[in-house]
């Protein structure tokens, strides 16, 4: 078995490395834009304003509802029928608006749990609201999301192998190719598997490292 | 010429009515300290003041004379203008030491960099934390977090101070530090506020002394007379209980 592994590992290595390539960049853009949603939603949803309120709930609430596969094929359909993207953007765009909702709620939850204290102690040193939101309660709110939002990173990383069913040529579209191609689905999706599970090792000491970074007190008394 | 003057000011929290029309004054360089039961409105008046609580409509809170209206005036402007010291410290703990003292200053009054330094390092140098300015706020004890609050507020300059309980959270054997440097700010001239505990600080440094229950002021003077010879039931009550325990 292991040198059928060998074998498929070596027939594939040029077509993983690529497909490796598209599932990083699926993974970069669809997070990117995740947090940029997900950050304008939990501002919506802490809003005092009902309406606000009510779109952040109805966004976070469908998207929660249902399974990617059917957002993503409803919007990659919807789409498409409107605008011509690509399958690589039409992937995108779905991925991040699915792990948006869940950034959302990792921001909302992260603001809120800042000391209100925090928030008072700005306020009397005369800072605005909204100075007050940008330079002491962000920076720390964002501190506190890091694992929360590694953990939803590392899911958006895996979640990127369903736009394979848009037609995109990322790790698990190429392991389906590749096993039909050598009739070794076993060893095959173990190569796949491996791919995904040394990405996601990577990325988990990267996430560490960063939460280090950001938190130089936490450094300084250790 | 008072710096901070309240007139038949009222706070309610939903139906709890928790100030019941408190005339308090503060003149320039007085040193003013409220002492009560806890629950007797102590905080929530200090509160008011800057207006970290909105007083019920009708209430007045004068600065230097001048009216604050909450819906007319920039209450950021008005907080600027007094500095507020908490029990829980609320130190930044994303900044260390003299990033907490320049936050305001060069963020609120757009002071520069250089300046700002310059003054929480003076202000670190008064509170007797030369060497602290690198360090994290975790890497503080309870005492030396306080002063370090304490530089913060100062470093906006206000014409008033206000301190809430600043003593309350802290290790009995670090009150003393944080207290010494509140009685230099007073002997200095700064014009305070404080709602404390402490009896002995309050007979020793306060020009005059408050006595809150209920939501109410029942009694006021000067210190001595006012611990040798408290007139109302409830001051004498009270003193009975916190001096003894």
């Amino acid at each position: 078995m292991l040198s059928s592994l060998s074998q498929v590992v070596d027939m594939h290595f040029f077509a993983f490395l690529r497909a490796t390539g598209v599932t990083l960049q699926l993974t970069a853009v669809s997070l990117a834009l995740a947090v940029v949603i997900g950050l304008a939603f939990a501002f919506l949803k802490l809003s005092r304003n009902p309406i606000a309120n009510l779109l952040a709930n109805a966004y976070i609430g469908v998207v929660r509802g249902t399974p990617l596969i059917v957002l993503l094929m409803f919007l990659y359909f919807g789409i498409s029928s409107i605008v011509v993207l690509t399958s690589f953007w039409a992937g995108s765009f779905a991925l991040a608006i699915h792990a948006g909702a869940y950034v959302a709620e990792i921001f909302r939850g992260t603001i809120q749990s800042i000391d209100h204290g925090q928030h008072e102690a700005a306020r009397s040193l005369g800072m605005s609201r909204r100075l007050s939101m940008r330079l002491i309660i962000l920076p720390q709110a964002f501190r506190r999301a890091i694992p929360p939002l590694g953990n939803q990173f590392i899911i958006g990383l895996k979640d990127s192998s369903l736009v394979a069913f848009l037609g995109v040529s990322e790790i698990y579209s190429t392991a389906m190719t590749a096993a039909a191609a050598n009739f070794r689905p076993f060893e095959t999706y173990l190569v796949a598997g491996l791919y995904y599970l040394v990405l996601v090792l990577i990325f988990t000491v990267l996430v560490n490292r960063l939460e280090l970074k950001l938190t130089p007190d936490r450094r300084a008394a250790a | 010429m008072n710096v901070i003057e309240t007139r038949n000011l009222h706070k309610h929290f939903g139906e709890l009515h928790v100030l019941k029309g408190i005339d308090l004054t503060v003149a320039e360089g007085e040193v003013v300290v409220i002492i009560g039961p806890s629950g007797s409105g102590k905080s929530t008046l200090l509160r008011c003041l800057n207006f970290l609580e909105f007083p019920d409509e009708g209430s007045e809170v004068l600065l230097d004379g001048e009216p604050i209206d909450p819906a007319s005036n920039n209450l950021d402007k008005v907080r600027e203008r007094m500095g507020m010291v908490f029990q829980h410290f609320y130190l930044f703990p994303h900044k260390n030491v003299l990033n907490n003292i320049t936050i305001a200053p060069e963020n609120v009054k757009g002071m520069t960099r250089a300046k700002a330094k310059e003054i929480a390092r003076d202000l670190l140098g008064k509170v007797g934390l030369p060497d602290k300015e690198k360090a994290w706020p975790s890497q503080l004890s309870g005492g030396q977090k306080q002063r370090v609050a304490i530089a913060r507020a100062l470093a906006m300059d206000p014409e008033i101070m206000l301190f809430d309980e600043v003593t309350s959270a802290l290790d009995p054997e670090l009150v003393a530090e944080v207290l010494q440097v509140i009685q230099d700010l007073a002997a200095g001239g700064m014009t305070m506020v404080m709602v404390t505990h402490e009896m002995g600080f309050a007979r020793e440094v306060a020009d005059r002394v408050i006595m809150m229950d209920d939501g109410m002021i029942i009694e006021e003077g000067e210190p001595a007379a006012f611990f040798a010879n408290p007139t109302e039931e409830r001051t004498k009550t009270f003193l009975g209980q916190v001096l003894h325990a």
